[in-house]
């Protein structure tokens, strides 16, 4: 079957050898322009899974193609290739010192010249990218601004609208509403799924709130202990599934499951 | 008694045998204290009021102070480059970054004014010892700056251009340069700041600047003299800690 956005067969995978897995033989098939929720307690292995998708992970076993192209456990994918994936980090990652735009203009660089991109010059399509996509997020008004004299939440819309510049064909976003009052977690979820619509993009986003899962996904996975629960139409997933998730869930440490490395 | 009790003992019997053994020692009587009082009140009368006909030896000496300092920061930088990305914790293996780490230490242990000594011994008396002398000085400071510059990058941004698909350069250019430049260019001006500050004394030992009109005009005592010199480098210094302060504010 060659349609499919991301196809994982029996994916395992282990932080350090030996140690308990952190995927547990996951199999998964995504369409194109699905949106889906990965929900589960922190150490699950959503932050973990998505970084699979998106290229970064090393040393797993299984057999995994996104797009089409087939992923490797020894080595990142092409820069063309990691274009067509977008993630939104949950720290953000922006250059602080930089303006909103350039932060922007920071999620083409796997689609324009690189020569050109090097002396600061980016393409009419780069900038109307870059223009949509902040348009999109609602910071059109801050471009012009410093990346560090913005709010928590106005840094959030920039991660956002550099990801949509970038104008990927997978959407990953990586709890984007952990620290968001209610109303806020609806305006980012509302935000990331409705720009995704409009660019036919398929949309994974992590979260351990069903209730918001389950609004704004269309499909729902339960992950615990790296393996897949449930994986099932957001109304069909019941309190019951909802429950065996975080019954007896260690308590939350922070979501490590991975690090950053250098 | 306490632990505690027992340093603070040990301490004050260290601090006073300190004292009292340079006290002794030292050839101060009394007496002479007593009298230094007027020695000094009489010495600053002399250097009253500041002779001005020396301005012209005054602006030779600061032009030539002044490029001590940039040709002596200029060779620092380019020294502590490559010794930078040596001790380098990120960049350089431990078994490179570690001895590279040291070596500055060490750089920075021997005071400007010796290692212009030396130099003027080595090279002969001018500003040439002058300028080795600081950029060697400097490096060991700046060095480890930069060290510490490219330690300090964020990874996320780092990552996150990777995962946009950013080449290799791209992400230099626009990940790591963002973050380093202004640390760089900050501990550069410091940097500068100090050379020229330490290079108004350089003089004092023959390696060129305006430190070699004060050392001769207090020996042949025209303390009036002395005191015009004086008084331009303390504005001097004024005025590039002010400028200094505007520059930093800047890249902040």
């Amino acid at each position: 079957m060659t349609d499919s956005a991301i196809r994982l067969d029996d994916i395992t995978h282990r932080h350090t050898p030996g140690a308990e897995p952190a995927l547990d033989g996951i199999s998964l098939r995504v369409d194109p322009g699905e949106t889906i929720a990965l929900l589960g307690p922190s150490g699950a292995g959503k932050t973990t899974l998505m970084a699979l998708i998106d290229g970064r992970l090393r040393n797993w076993s299984g057999a995994a193609r996104v797009l089409d192209e087939p992923l490797s456990s020894l080595r990142a994918p092409s820069g063309a290739a990691r274009a067509e994936i977008g993630f939104i980090f949950q720290e953000f990652a922006l250059i602080d010192r930089a303006t909103v735009r350039q932060n922007v203009l920071n999620g083409r660089l796997g689609r324009t010249n690189a020569f050109s991109a090097f002396f600061g010059r980016f393409s009419a399509a780069d900038t109307y990218a870059a223009d949509r996509a902040m348009a999109d997020a609602g910071i059109s008004t801050l471009a012009d601004r410093r990346a560090d004299s913005l709010s928590g939440g106005q840094r959030q819309r920039v991660a956002i609208a550099r990801c949509l510049a970038q104008e990927p064909r997978v959407i990953l976003a990586d709890e984007p509403v952990s620290n968001l009052d209610p109303a806020r977690a609806a305006d980012i979820l509302t935000l990331i799924t409705d720009a995704a619509r409009q660019r036919g993009a398929t949309v994974i986003f992590s979260s351990h709130q069903p209730d918001l899962a389950r609004r704004f996904a269309a499909r729902i996975i339960g992950l615990r202990d790296g393996r897949i629960l449930f994986d099932r139409p957001a109304g069909q997933v019941t309190d019951d599934d909802t429950d065996k998730l975080y019954r007896d869930a260690p308590a939350p440490q922070g979501d490590g499951a991975l690090r950053l490395v250098v | 008694m306490r632990t505690s009790d027992r340093t603070s003992l040990a301490a004050g019997i260290i601090i006073a045998a300190a004292v009292l053994w340079a006290g002794i020692t030292s050839d101060m009587s009394a007496e002479r204290l007593a009298s230094s009082g007027g020695r000094i009140a009489d010495f600053l009368g002399r250097m009253m009021p500041p002779d001005p006909s020396v301005m012209p030896e005054i602006w030779k000496g600061t032009a030539e102070t002044l490029r001590i300092a940039v040709l002596g920061t200029l060779g620092a930088v380019i020294l502590s480059v490559p010794f930078g990305l040596m001790a380098s914790a990120r960049l350089s293996p431990g078994w490179l970054s570690r001895p590279a780490r040291f070596i500055l230490a060490l750089i920075r242990a021997i005071p400007l004014i010796l290692v212009a000594m030396l130099m003027v011994g080595a090279v002969g008396l001018g500003p040439l010892p002058g300028v080795i002398a600081i950029a060697f000085h400097a490096t060991g400071m700046l060095a480890k700056f930069y060290a510490e510059a490219i330690d300090g990058v964020a990874p996320a941004p780092i990552e996150a251009m990777e995962s946009a698909g950013a080449g290799p350069m791209l992400r230099l250019r626009y990940a790591i340069w963002p973050q380093m430049a202004p640390v760089i260019a900050r501990d550069t001006i410091f940097r500068f700041e100090l050379n020229l500050r330490e290079s108004l004394i350089l003089g004092i030992v023959g390696a060129g600047g305006i430190g070699f009109y004060i050392q001769t005009y207090v020996r042949s005592f025209q303390y009036d003299k002395a005191a015009s010199v004086t008084i331009a480098v303390a504005l001097m210094v004024v005025i590039i800690e002010g400028v200094n302060a505007l520059l930093r504010r800047r890249l902040s």
